[in-house]
């Protein structure tokens, strides 16, 4: 397994990345909310042992970070990455991760719950993925022993999430549907059958270069199986209606929207974080449609141009002289 | 993309407004976006004013407190969130309705922890079993048999409920 962005192939041309997250808190403390410091280096230590010292083979490939120790831009550099939430890289307190090699496992501890066990990969995979996470909750459970009450199910400190504590959600690239102004009919009628649909960095961010990501809102009286198959049934009508959509696209205006992008994004010499994700949102419909031959990654440029991500890589940058070095790294990419 | 306001922190929050025909559009970071009066969790907001029917009426309140966190159903009808695990026993009954609304359902179906008792797994899967059988029947449209299976549900959750 790799990184989410940079394993992108044909298979990933609508549905970028699968996502599963399982809330779980320990018995015997309060939730993150109410806990003090003392006992949030007390949860750190417990998850870090029960995991690290599990003595299974998988454990080998994780690595427990201290958030303290992580430097802001490297820390939303993870949020951008989407391996940590923009909550969780916000919080002063004492709070750790534990985190594959791969970067496709993240457990955030001391989020909004005790624990969040995170597991994201690329293309439409929600079922591997549920299954990875699974195991770990599995493992954790024998040592940790989480707050699980036979009406409520697993206990949370957002009662949204109670029950199963799953969240699944799928990020697609839906150009085409956004186009046709069809998004918001959608998102309506999704939202009344228990799913969401956000922008690209979930709760209350705003959709960028034609990401949405649609998850499952539901979480006490749906069972694990029936949420995921939910979800992917959904998922496969919106893959089927922005196919259907992309087909029925002007072809001569989409090869020159598609060729327009791409010249652009080959020659600029300043690139805005925004207009370089409208840009290449128009690259990744052209490459997936065969209208661009193109070996790089559109996902893989768009979250490598990032501005933390570009920060990380070349030292803090002022915002103008991010937008030059992002032109560069594009230009470079893309030659 | 950084905050419009302070410059410093990730936007993470996008803000559309319309004064007088104006619309202006401003991307800011939770903390600046909090300081304009926007909720910087949009859900906390609404699922707060879900517990609407206590706020108006204070004396509905229950004045105990949780016996582990020290929490009151005051403090999580204002946040949103719950205290620690001891609050949903404390709580259970002011927090049912709310489930209800937020969930559809106050029963739990699905993975249950090795350590629970065998009884109750069985017991889940055979409602989640009639769920399904439900949701075949409705479709179906054969609605005389979905009624009995959806009474046998709602017996089996009352007898789980007790």
């Amino acid at each position: 397994m790799s990184n989410w962005y940079k394993t992108q192939d044909q298979n990933s041309s609508v549905a970028v990345s699968s996502r599963i997250r399982l809330a779980r808190n320990l018995k015997g403390l309060p939730f993150p909310a109410r806990m003090t410091t003392a006992q949030r280096i007390e949860l750190n230590q417990r998850v870090k042992e029960a995991i690290l010292g599990s003595n299974t083979p998988f454990a080998k490939t994780l690595k427990y970070i201290d958030m303290h120790d992580v430097p802001e831009t490297q820390k939303f550099a993870m949020v951008e990455r989407h391996i940590i939430s923009p909550e969780f890289a916000n919080k002063t307190e004492p709070t750790a991760i534990i985190l594959s090699s791969d970067e496709s496992i993240s457990i955030m501890i001391g989020e909004e719950d005790h624990i969040r066990i995170q597991v994201i990969l690329a293309g439409l995979n929600l079922a591997k993925a549920y299954d990875i996470a699974e195991q770990i909750d599995t493992l954790l459970h024998d040592s940790l022993h989480f707050a699980f009450d036979s009406k409520l199910g697993f206990l949370t400190e957002c009662p949204t999430n109670l029950g199963t504590g799953l969240r699944a959600s799928v990020m697609l690239h839906l150009p085409a549907l956004e186009w046709g102004g069809e998004i918001e009919t959608l998102g309506t009628s999704i939202s009344k059958i228990g799913f969401t649909v956000r922008g690209m960095y979930g709760e209350g961010s705003k959709s960028m270069a034609s990401l949405y990501q649609v998850s499952n809102q539901i979480t006490l009286g749906l069972g694990e199986k029936n949420a995921l198959d939910n979800l992917l049934i959904i998922t496969n009508q919106l893959i089927e209606k922005e196919i259907e959509s992309r087909n029925s696209l002007n072809k001569l205006e989409l090869e020159d929207q598609c060729f327009r992008a791409l010249g652009i994004l080959q020659n600029a010499r300043i690139l805005s974080s925004s207009e370089m994700m409208n840009l290449i949102s128009c690259v990744k419909l052209g490459k997936s449609m065969g209208i661009l031959d193109i070996k790089a990654s559109p996902i893989e440029i768009l979250v490598e141009a990032q501005p933390f991500m570009l920060c990380g890589k070349y030292g803090v940058l002022e915002p103008r002289e991010r937008d030059i070095y992002r032109a560069n790294m594009v230009r470079e990419t893309l030659k | 993309m950084y905050c419009e306001k302070c410059g410093k922190n990730h936007a993470t929050t996008h803000i559309k407004t319309v004064v007088n025909g104006v619309a202006k559009e401003y991307n800011l970071c939770s903390v600046c976006a909090a300081e304009h009066g926007y909720a910087t969790n949009s859900l906390t907001g609404m699922l707060a004013s879900m517990f609407g029917d206590f706020s108006k009426n204070e004396s509905l309140i229950p004045k105990v407190q949780c016996s582990v966190c020290g929490s009151t159903f005051r403090d999580i009808a204002k946040t949103g969130k719950v205290g620690c695990a001891e609050c949903y026993k404390t709580f259970y009954d002011e927090l049912l309705p709310y489930l209800k609304r937020v969930h559809g359902s106050v029963t739990h179906v699905g993975k249950v922890p090795n350590s629970a008792p065998l009884a109750i797994v069985e017991e889940k899967t055979t409602v989640e079993q009639l769920r399904n059988e439900l949701s075949r029947l409705v479709s179906e449209e054969n609605y005389e048999q979905a009624a009995v299976i959806r009474d046998k549900i709602k017996e089996m959750e009352a007898a789980s409920n007790e």
